[in-house]
Parts: structure tokens; sequence; C-alpha cells
């Protein structure tokens, strides 16, 4: 602490003008809730019930002793997560065909609530040449638009390195989706899902635009907007959203992290993971182990 | 007051109390229960009917076919039954490759799994109606179609990790479905368990193989090398081969008078008499044999005892439907191949796989299955 710095503490004057310009500076950041959400969230103590994304006190009480009725379900016990595991990734996209029959998604390449991308080096190539089953070749080579398969593209030239990474909601912390909705019909529920109200969308699209991880979609047909809610009917009832269920390599790893036996909490304590775009500060709940920092 | 500001104030009221009112009419009770939403929302999302129902679900009227998958390799040796210590999951389950939700199932929706042209009628409690002729979706399959349901997964690509089983489609089987060699439910092809064809009798098949002699020498070992040898060939391989000849599915201008007047018991006793033989190895050159030996990583799959994955003497057929290639005579061989190529002999696996090949390739390979030990 400087001479100064002492000088000003000393003079016990109600607010130095120091403190009072930082005070400035931190409502100037609060009016993008974003970082005032971040604080709130970040300062619930370890133990205290924490709050939602955008939930008052009230609310909070309200989401404990009165919870929405399920049967043998309470939101408050499970705080659910996702691990993908790049490394047995076989690209197979079962993942999105399973997802699109669970939830009646548009079947088509460009609507999606989980899909895969490919990554490939080519030899002497620093950066990475993405495609996925939307890439017209890969249409092409699956037949029709509603059969999913990457083509053998790279048999004739050498690859340096190559995977498959499997993309869906990240279902963040602090989701831009719902800061953006006008109308609330996108929200985060008290066991993590970002979920869709479907009568209270209005079909504007923000929330499509706001995503920094293009993980929704807009359904023309229905004229609501499209995002993946980890099946949100299936885990609810004690099942495995259904791409994990059809995953034939166990690339996706699903589970409720207050329950540090289960897969994903294991996942995540065993292995070195990261998520996607950290940078954006929306603290996903999908964690990816062994991608490259080329995939965002 | 003046009365203009006295009527303003009043319809501000009036405004505020209809907004307020509407309000409190138009809001769900729900929308801040738990947040800026409306709290309903929560259970009418969760309370949708899943519709894959797992495997189990099947159990109970694909009883067969539940148990051949139990048993097989497609449920048990994938490498993901273990993940962190933490057994959780099993293999490819039945709605990985029959896509369509159980839960619709049977409908319109759900998905058998079938070539088109093998399925005649159906006997499923509830679909009345064959598959193929169900209005709105086209369920059957073509074989390409049909094909690519494994393709998805056993493509050789780029990118896929070492550990999945994957082929090189054009080596492996060109245009032929999968399922003529695999059984999907359990894929991994267990020769001990295929069947054997009855053996015929080696002694009466002697009187028969004198014919032979000419050419195939009197104990199987052939007198010029463009011919083959067939001591020690596998029974079901020789009973095949001249059946082929017989019926002209196997043009030979030599070969066919000579089985014309062979009965099905003659073939099977001759093929006894020569399959009974020990094997001899005919050589080749030894340069060109070391050049073979990468080429024939393509042909282990059939013409190796172990198969692809497992280990055993080269050229020596696992499954005794397919040719031993060990010892064989060089120059039978290249011309086998040769004739694959330009299409004097078919064959659905090999006709394309020899496409594939250089003459530097086939002789190559043609030395390293003749310089191979046969037993």
């Amino acid at each position: 602490m400087s001479k100064q710095d002492k000088a000003i503490k000393s003079q016990k004057v109600p607010m130095s003008r120091r403190g009072f310009l930082g005070l400035l500076g931190k409502g100037a950041a609060c009016t993008s809730a974003l970082a005032c959400t971040g604080a709130a969230v970040g300062s619930s103590l370890l133990g205290e019930p924490k709050h939602g994304f955008q939930q008052n006190d009230d609310q909070l009480a309200e989401s404990i002793n009165n919870p929405p009725k399920l049967d043998d379900y309470n939101w408050n016990d499970h705080s659910w997560a996702m691990g993908v595991d790049t490394d047995r990734c076989i690209g197979c996209l079962r993942c999105m065909e399973a997802c699109k029959m669970e939830n009646s998604v548009q079947m088509d390449a460009f609507h999606h609530r989980t899909w895969v991308e490919r990554y490939t080096y080519l030899e002497g190539s620093n950066t990475a040449v993405v495609d996925s089953q939307a890439d017209p070749k890969n249409i092409e080579n699956a037949g029709s638009e509603t059969r999913f398969r990457f083509d053998n593209r790279y048999k004739d030239v050498k690859v340096d390195k190559a995977f498959f990474v499997p993309k869906l909601c990240n279902q963040c912390e602090h989701p831009s989706c719902v800061q953006v909705c006008p109308t609330g019909a996108t929200f985060k529920a008290k066991d993590g899902p970002v979920l869709i109200d479907t009568t209270y969308c209005i079909g504007c699209q923000y929330c499509v635009q706001a995503c920094p991880y293009g993980a929704r979609s807009f359904n023309e047909v229905r004229g609501v907007a499209e995002k993946c809610n980890w099946c949100y009917h299936r885990i609810t009832k004690g099942l495995n959203p259904a791409c994990v269920e059809v995953c034939p390599t166990g690339t996706r790893i699903f589970g409720d992290r207050n329950d540090p036996e289960s897969p994903v909490s294991l996942f995540i304590k065993n292995n070195h993971v990261q998520v996607l775009k950290p940078e954006m500060g929306n603290a996903p709940n999908v964690f990816y182990k062994g991608t490259d920092k080329e995939v965002v | 007051m003046p009365k203009h500001i006295v009527r303003l104030l009043i319809l501000i009221a009036a405004v505020l109390i209809v907004a307020f009112s509407a309000k409190q009419f138009l809001i769900p009770d729900s929308f801040y229960q738990y947040g800026h939403y409306r709290g309903n929302a929560v259970t009418e999302v969760a309370s949708k009917l899943p519709k894959l129902q797992g495997s189990a679900s099947c159990k109970e009227c694909h009883e067969k076919e539940y148990e051949v998958w139990t048993t097989g390799i497609h449920h048990k040796a994938t490498r993901n039954n273990e993940v962190q210590g933490v057994v959780y999951k099993y293999g490819p389950g039945c709605e990985v490759c029959h896509t369509g939700p159980a839960g619709n199932h049977p409908s319109k929706e759900a998905m058998p799994l079938s070539v088109e042209d093998k399925i005649t009628s159906i006997t499923h409690p509830e679909i009345k109606v064959h598959p193929a002729n169900m209005a709105g979706r086209k369920l059957m399959l073509t074989p390409r179609e049909m094909r690519d349901v494994c393709l998805n997964c056993h493509e050789k690509l780029p990118g896929r990790p070492l550990e999945q089983k994957q082929i090189e489609v054009a080596s492996h089987s060109g245009e032929e479905v999968c399922t003529n060699c695999h059984n999907p439910h359990s894929p991994r092809i267990v020769y001990a368990s295929l069947p054997i064809g009855k053996r015929g009798n080696a002694e009466a098949g002697k009187a028969i193989a004198d014919t032979c002699a000419g050419c195939h020498g009197e104990v199987g070992m052939s007198l010029m090398p463009e011919w083959p040898n067939l001591a020690g060939q596998h029974f079901d391989f020789l009973v095949d081969s001249l059946k082929s000849f017989k019926s002209g599915k196997r043009p030979n201008e030599t070969m066919a008078p000579m089985v014309e007047g062979l009965n099905e018991i003659d073939i099977r006793n001759v093929a006894s008499y020569f399959s009974k033989f020990s094997c001899g190895v005919s050589g080749g050159d030894k340069a060109m044999a070391v050049l073979g030996k990468a080429k024939a990583e393509n042909c282990k799959a059939c013409h190796s005892a172990g198969g692809l994955y497992g280990s055993g003497s080269a050229g020596v057929s696992g499954n005794p439907s397919w040719p031993n290639l060990a010892g064989q005579n060089v120059e039978y061989l290249a011309n086998t191949l040769k004739a694959y190529q330009d299409g004097s002999r078919v064959h659905p696996v090999m006709t394309s796989i020899a496409k594939t090949l250089s003459n530097d390739d086939i002789e190559h390979l043609a030395a390293y299955y003749a310089n191979m030990k046969c037993k």
C-alpha cells in the first residue's frame, strides 16, 4: 500500500473517490446481467442452497419447498452433467438419429439437437478441415437427407490426424439463450438442463443467435426454437438421454454430479476434461476429453 | 385543479387499472414461481413419454435374436462395458441398428432391417401388412442401405479410433451384403460352428480319382503348375467346386465334361478322397513372396485360420467352404486371380477384390501363398 493510499484510508471519509469510482465501474458492469448473476452465483457459499439462473430468494425457496410435481423425482437432488470422450467416438451418427426419433426433430441434416463434427488435419497442415453430416458430400454419400453418414473423402490423401467430436447443448450455468429470451419461454431448470416452454416461445430466434455454441436451431414447422434438453422426459424417469442410450462405443457419459460414484462424476474425476469456449463465461456442463484447441 | 388535468389523471388511472388487471389475468399463476418462466412448463416437458425402450424390451417377442445378441460379440466384447472401473453399459443395443424407436413399435415408424428380396412373408402378430407394402414410409432396405447399416460404424475412416473394428470396403467385400457371411446380431464368424457337409467315402472315391490323376496327380499334387493341387484341400470347397463345374456356375472347358457323369455321392466321395491326402508346398520366388506378405493382409479375413484378428496359419482358410491357398501352385493362383479380373471366373467377393490388384500384386500374392506352409 502506498503512502497516498494510507493517507486516504486514515481520513475515514464515508467513501473514498477510489471506492466510489470502483462501485461506479461495477454498476456499469452490472447493467449486463451476466456479470451480476455471475457474481451472485459465485458468492453463494458451498453447502448453502444455490440460486438458479436469474432466481431471487423467494423463488429459490419455492423451488426447494415446492418442487415441480413429478413421480419419484425431486429436482433438488440432482445436478446433471455429461461427459464426451472424443477418443472413443467413431462418427457413426447413431446419436443424432436416435435423438431425432426420440424428440421428433425434423428429419433432415440441418435441424438437430445433437450432431457430430469431423476434424481432419491433412498432411503438413496446422489447421483442421471441419465437416459434419450437413456437408453436401456427406449427404450424397448417405443417399438421402434422412440418413446420416460420414463419407470416406480422405482415402486418397494423407491425413496427419483426425477425430470426431459430438456436439450438443452445453446446458450452461450462465446460459446466453435464457438471457435474451423476451418471453421467459426458455429457462434453466434447477437440476441443470435448459428447457423450452413451447407454448410461450414466439419464434423470434434471439436465442438461436445468442448461443455461442450454435446448439439451437429453429423448427419452422412448429415455429419454435429447438434445443437439446438432455431428454428431460427421460432423465426425470431414471433413464439415460437417447444419445447416451444408443452410443455404441460409450463416447457419451451421463450422470448426476451430486453422486460421486455416477459415471460422469468418475469421468470428470479421472480424466483431464475441458469445456468448449471457456472464454465465453457460459460455464458449460458438457465436459470433453481428448479434443484439440481447434475444437470450439 | 383544472378540469383537463383531472381528466388526464383519471385516464391514466384507468389505463393503469386495465393494464394491471390484464397482467393479473394473462400471466399464469406459476409464471414467477421458480423464476422468470412458467413453473408448470417443467412438468409439461418432463411428462413426455420416452420412445426408445432399450434392448430388454425386445426380448419378450424376439427371444431368439435377443439370445444371439446377448451371447455374441456385439454385446459382450465391446470395449465400453467398463469406464473408469464402472460397468455401466454394453455395446450396440437393438435400437442402434434398428433405428426407429421401439416405443412406436410395431407401427409405420418402426424399422425392421431386412433385405427386400429376402423376406416374402411376415408373421408378426401386430403387423398384418408386409412392411414393404406399408403406406407412408419405405421400411425395407435395399442391399446398399443394408450395407450402410454396418458401414456406418465399420467402414475404415481416418479419425475412427484404432480399437474400432474397421474394414476397407473395396477389398473386404465389394458390393456384397455383409449378412451373407456375418450374423448381424453377433458378427464374429465362428468357424467351428459352421455346418459342415456330410463326408463322402474316400475308398469309393479312389475309383473316380483315377480319372483325375492324369492331371491332378495320384495323391492330389498336380503334374503341371497351371493346374491346382487338390491334396489336403477343404472337403466342402472341393464339393462346391465340382458342383459349380457341373451346373455351369463356374464355366471350365476341361472340368465340365469330367464331372458331367458324377452324381452327388460320387462328388462327395472323390472330394473326400483328395481332401484326405496331406498337402505339399510347391514353392515360389522368395523375393516376390516377401512383397506379397503386406498385400495378403487383405486376404486374411477369409484365407487365414485365425481370420482378420486372430493368429493362425496364413493361407489355411478357417471356413471349410473357402479354399486353402498355402502351398498351392504359383501359376494356378496367379491365373485364378486374373480370371476373376477379366470376368472369366465370377465370385461375389473375389471379383471385386481382384479388380483392386495390379499385375505385380498378383505375382507377389501368388508367390507368397505358394511358399506358405500348408499345415
